[in-house]
């Protein structure tokens, strides 16, 4: 059984379709072991997500290490993912641990896999899949017992098809994957998402939380977000250290939100409409997210068919409080058959644990 | 070339915003290439609320047009 997981440092907001079904996800991998690839734009919430991950696995109580891969140049990924012995090049004085030693147990979060260059991709495929790393300048083979999430911000299958992406690579790391929608993409949690932030800085501050005037929030719904999440946590938190007016007005949100200069307002989608009550059972089955490709992008059917099994699988299990056999009335397959494709989709571990509801790393709006 | 409509067209963009919080932002002259605009409201009185819609509609303003000089609030 699973102990209760350990206070989150940060949370995901939202209960719109698409983020219902990011946590469907999260549970279904449960305590998988498997690599998990996260696309999603900048400031979507990809290290959140990772850290949710890291805690829901067994590995919770051993290091969650991220590094961005964009930081560094070339020449010094290398050494900060798989360190160096000392003399290994100028200025190397001692002998440092990479990143792969020091998440040793525990999980290390790729960022920006998108950013690694091309040269790069072979060692980290190599390293990937022998589990093994040599320092820079030393001879010692170390085996690594580390979870790998990666994330993108761009979709590695076109960049694959780009020829800028290792092919070999990607399938190794797209075990899992997992697209974040965009903040305008799911609009409908922007109020949730500001009440959040609003309370989280004023709090931060020690003030009380004031009301948010009904224009502030027109405006916020209406605002594209190009910066997601982030962007908006950023706004809220600019107004806790602006506003002491006793309500939130209009005069304490960025001018940038207000006058947004790409052409004319986008039309409000339902989110005007008062949100769901608890959606009824099926509607939770997981649809996987609709792949955000462009238009003439090559999507992999046998991909986007496993998707959609895996999530299918995990809704059967969920609704059956994980008993097999109903599971597998409810899909209409033999209890055997499910077993084989609950393998095949490396949800064994989320099998045996799917109904351990406590464990979804979520905070609905109320 | 500042010509009323085109500032006009500017503030139209974030009048709706500030007159849903019960308040106003009313254009008064444009003189050579630059305007006078008068913020009315609830906002009115609060220094970070000129602030912030001060410099945000003025780079706005610039935006649209480059030549533009400086708002000033009265």
């Amino acid at each position: 059984m699973i102990a209760p997981t350990p206070p989150a440092p940060d949370v995901v907001v939202g209960r719109s379709a698409r983020m219902r079904a990011v946590f469907e996800f999260l549970r279904v991998i449960g305590t998988s072991e498997s690599t998990v690839l996260i696309t999603g734009e900048s400031g979507t919430g990809k290290e959140v997500t990772a850290t949710l991950i890291h805690q829901g696995s067994r590995r919770r109580h051993r290091p969650f290490v991220a590094v961005s891969c964009a930081l560094f140049s070339e020449s010094l990924i290398e050494s900060e993912l798989f360190g160096h012995e000392r003399g290994a090049f100028t200025g190397a004085i001692k002998d440092r641990p990479g990143r792969f030693e020091m998440a040793d147990g525990g999980t290390l979060f790729l960022d920006d896999i998108d950013d690694v260059p091309l040269s790069m991709q072979v060692k980290l495929l190599r390293v990937l899949q022998n589990r093994t790393i040599e320092r820079l300048g030393g001879t010692r083979t170390v085996p690594v017992n580390v979870r790998i999430i990666a994330g993108s911000k761009k979709n590695l299958q076109q960049m694959v098809a780009d020829g800028k992406f290792r092919e070999d690579l990607f399938y190794r790391l797209n075990v899992l994957p997992l697209t974040l929608p965009p903040l305008r993409e799911r609009r409908e949690d922007i109020p949730a998402l500001m009440d959040y932030f609003i309370e989280r800085y004023y709090r931060r501050k020690g003030d009380d939380v004031p009301p948010i005037s009904e224009a502030v929030r027109q405006a916020f719904l209406r605002y594209r977000w190009p910066g997601n999440v982030r962007e908006l946590e950023n706004a809220c938190e600019r107004i806790a250290q602006m506003c002491s007016c006793g309500t939130v007005g209009i005069g304490c949100v960025a001018a940038s939100v207000l006058l947004q200069s790409d052409g004319p307002l986008p039309e409000l989608p339902a989110a005007a409409a008062p949100p769901p009550a608890e959606p009824p059972v099926f509607e939770s089955a997981p649809t996987p997210a609709p792949p955000s490709l462009s238009q003439d992008a090559p999507i992999s059917l046998d991909d986007r068919m496993r998707e959609l099994e895996a999530s299918l699988i995990g809704w059967a299990l969920k609704v059956s409080h994980g008993n097999k056999s109903r599971a597998a009335e409810l899909l209409q397959i033999k209890r055997s058959t499910l077993g084989d494709r609950i393998n095949r989709c490396g949800l064994g571990h989320a099998a045996s644990s799917a109904h351990d509801e406590h464990r979804v790393p979520t905070v609905a709006s109320t | 070339m500042v010509t009323t409509e085109r500032v006009e067209a500017v503030l139209a963009r974030v009048r709706p915003f500030i007159q849903a919080d019960g308040g106003n932002i009313e254009l008064i002259a444009v003189e050579g290439n630059s305007a006078a605009v008068r913020l009315t409201g609830r906002c009115a009185g609060c220094a970070s609320a000129h602030m912030t819609l001060y410099l945000g509609v003025e780079m706005a303003l610039r935006e649209q047009m480059p030549e533009f000089g400086t708002l000033r609030l009265r």
